[in-house]
């Protein structure tokens, strides 16, 4: 695991797939507000892979996958430089946020 | 043997090996936790080994679900949504269904946070403290939903 001094520590994949675990965990919530409320869209998911919430699985931990790459590679192959305070805070405000969005969905929105 | 008693037999197969992937996955990530607090040069290798267990439990238990919630779930769900407790699909299926998809990311996120020394690095033994905290408040928040939405099967059939 390649480290930075200016990251306390903590891997560049650790800090790439704690952002694009934040990242996908509000692009999750907002896809259930999405499928939920649009009916085309729940549809183009379910002709897809036959179910909406496989492809609804397959969509987020791509972007997880994804983005957990993408990111680790800025920085010319460095990733992306944070403190493990702050990398804490972005990864669990994403998913609270997340769990918030499909909470607070499901009990006043649907 | 029926068609419908094999059915019916391996969808308990199927639900037990859920929960049991499930329950591996909690107790593998307290494990991870309580290591963590404690981290040393001597436990380095068991963190590593219990987070890397802790996600492929988490997997496990995802796919035997994700199997069972596609082929099987629509006959709970009818009765469930006729039954007096319509809300444990509505609510705790439908939001417990999401959730879990970042409950396996965070479990799938733990090991590669636990791949850094926990023992000279302080920012990375946080880090891994906070995945594996939340890792067990959800993943206890989805065995509760799980024993909702069972209850909610039962007291629709107890109505029939």
């Amino acid at each position: 695991m390649s480290m930075n001094p200016e990251n306390n520590g903590v891997s560049k994949y650790t800090i790439s797939f704690g952002l694009s675990l934040a990242l996908a965990s509000v692009v999750n919530g907002l896809l259930v507000v999405a499928k939920e409320k649009s009916p085309a869209i729940q549809s183009g998911m379910q002709k897809l892979t036959g179910h909406h919430w496989i492809t609804h699985s397959v969509i987020i931990l791509g972007i997880f996958a994804l983005f957990g790459w993408l990111f680790a590679q800025g920085n010319a192959g460095q990733g992306i430089k944070m403190t493990s305070s702050r990398l804490i805070k972005l990864f669990l405000s994403g998913v609270a946020m997340g769990g918030l969005i499909i909470v607070g969905f499901y009990l006043v929105g649907d | 043997m029926g068609g419908n008693t094999f059915i019916i037999q391996m969808n308990e197969v199927i639900m037990m090996a859920h929960v049991f992937f499930g329950v591996a996955c909690l107790v593998s990530t307290v494990w991870v936790f309580v290591e963590a607090l404690n981290a040393s040069e001597a436990n380095q290798a068991r963190i590593r080994r219990a987070s890397r267990a802790a996600a492929v439990f988490m997997w496990l238990a995802f796919v035997v679900a994700g199997y069972f919630y596609v082929l099987f779930y629509k006959t709970d769900k009818a009765i469930i949504l006729k039954g007096p407790w319509p809300f444990a699909h509505n609510f705790f299926m439908e939001t417990k269904e999401h959730l879990v998809i970042m409950l396996l990311m965070l479990a799938t996120y733990l090991p590669i946070a636990a791949a850094g020394n926990l023992w000279v690095n302080q920012g990375a033994r946080r880090v891994v403290l906070w995945v594996a905290g939340i890792i067990i408040l959800l993943a206890l928040t989805m065995e509760g939903e799980g024993g909702i939405i069972a209850m909610g099967v039962k007291v629709g059939l107890l109505a029939k």
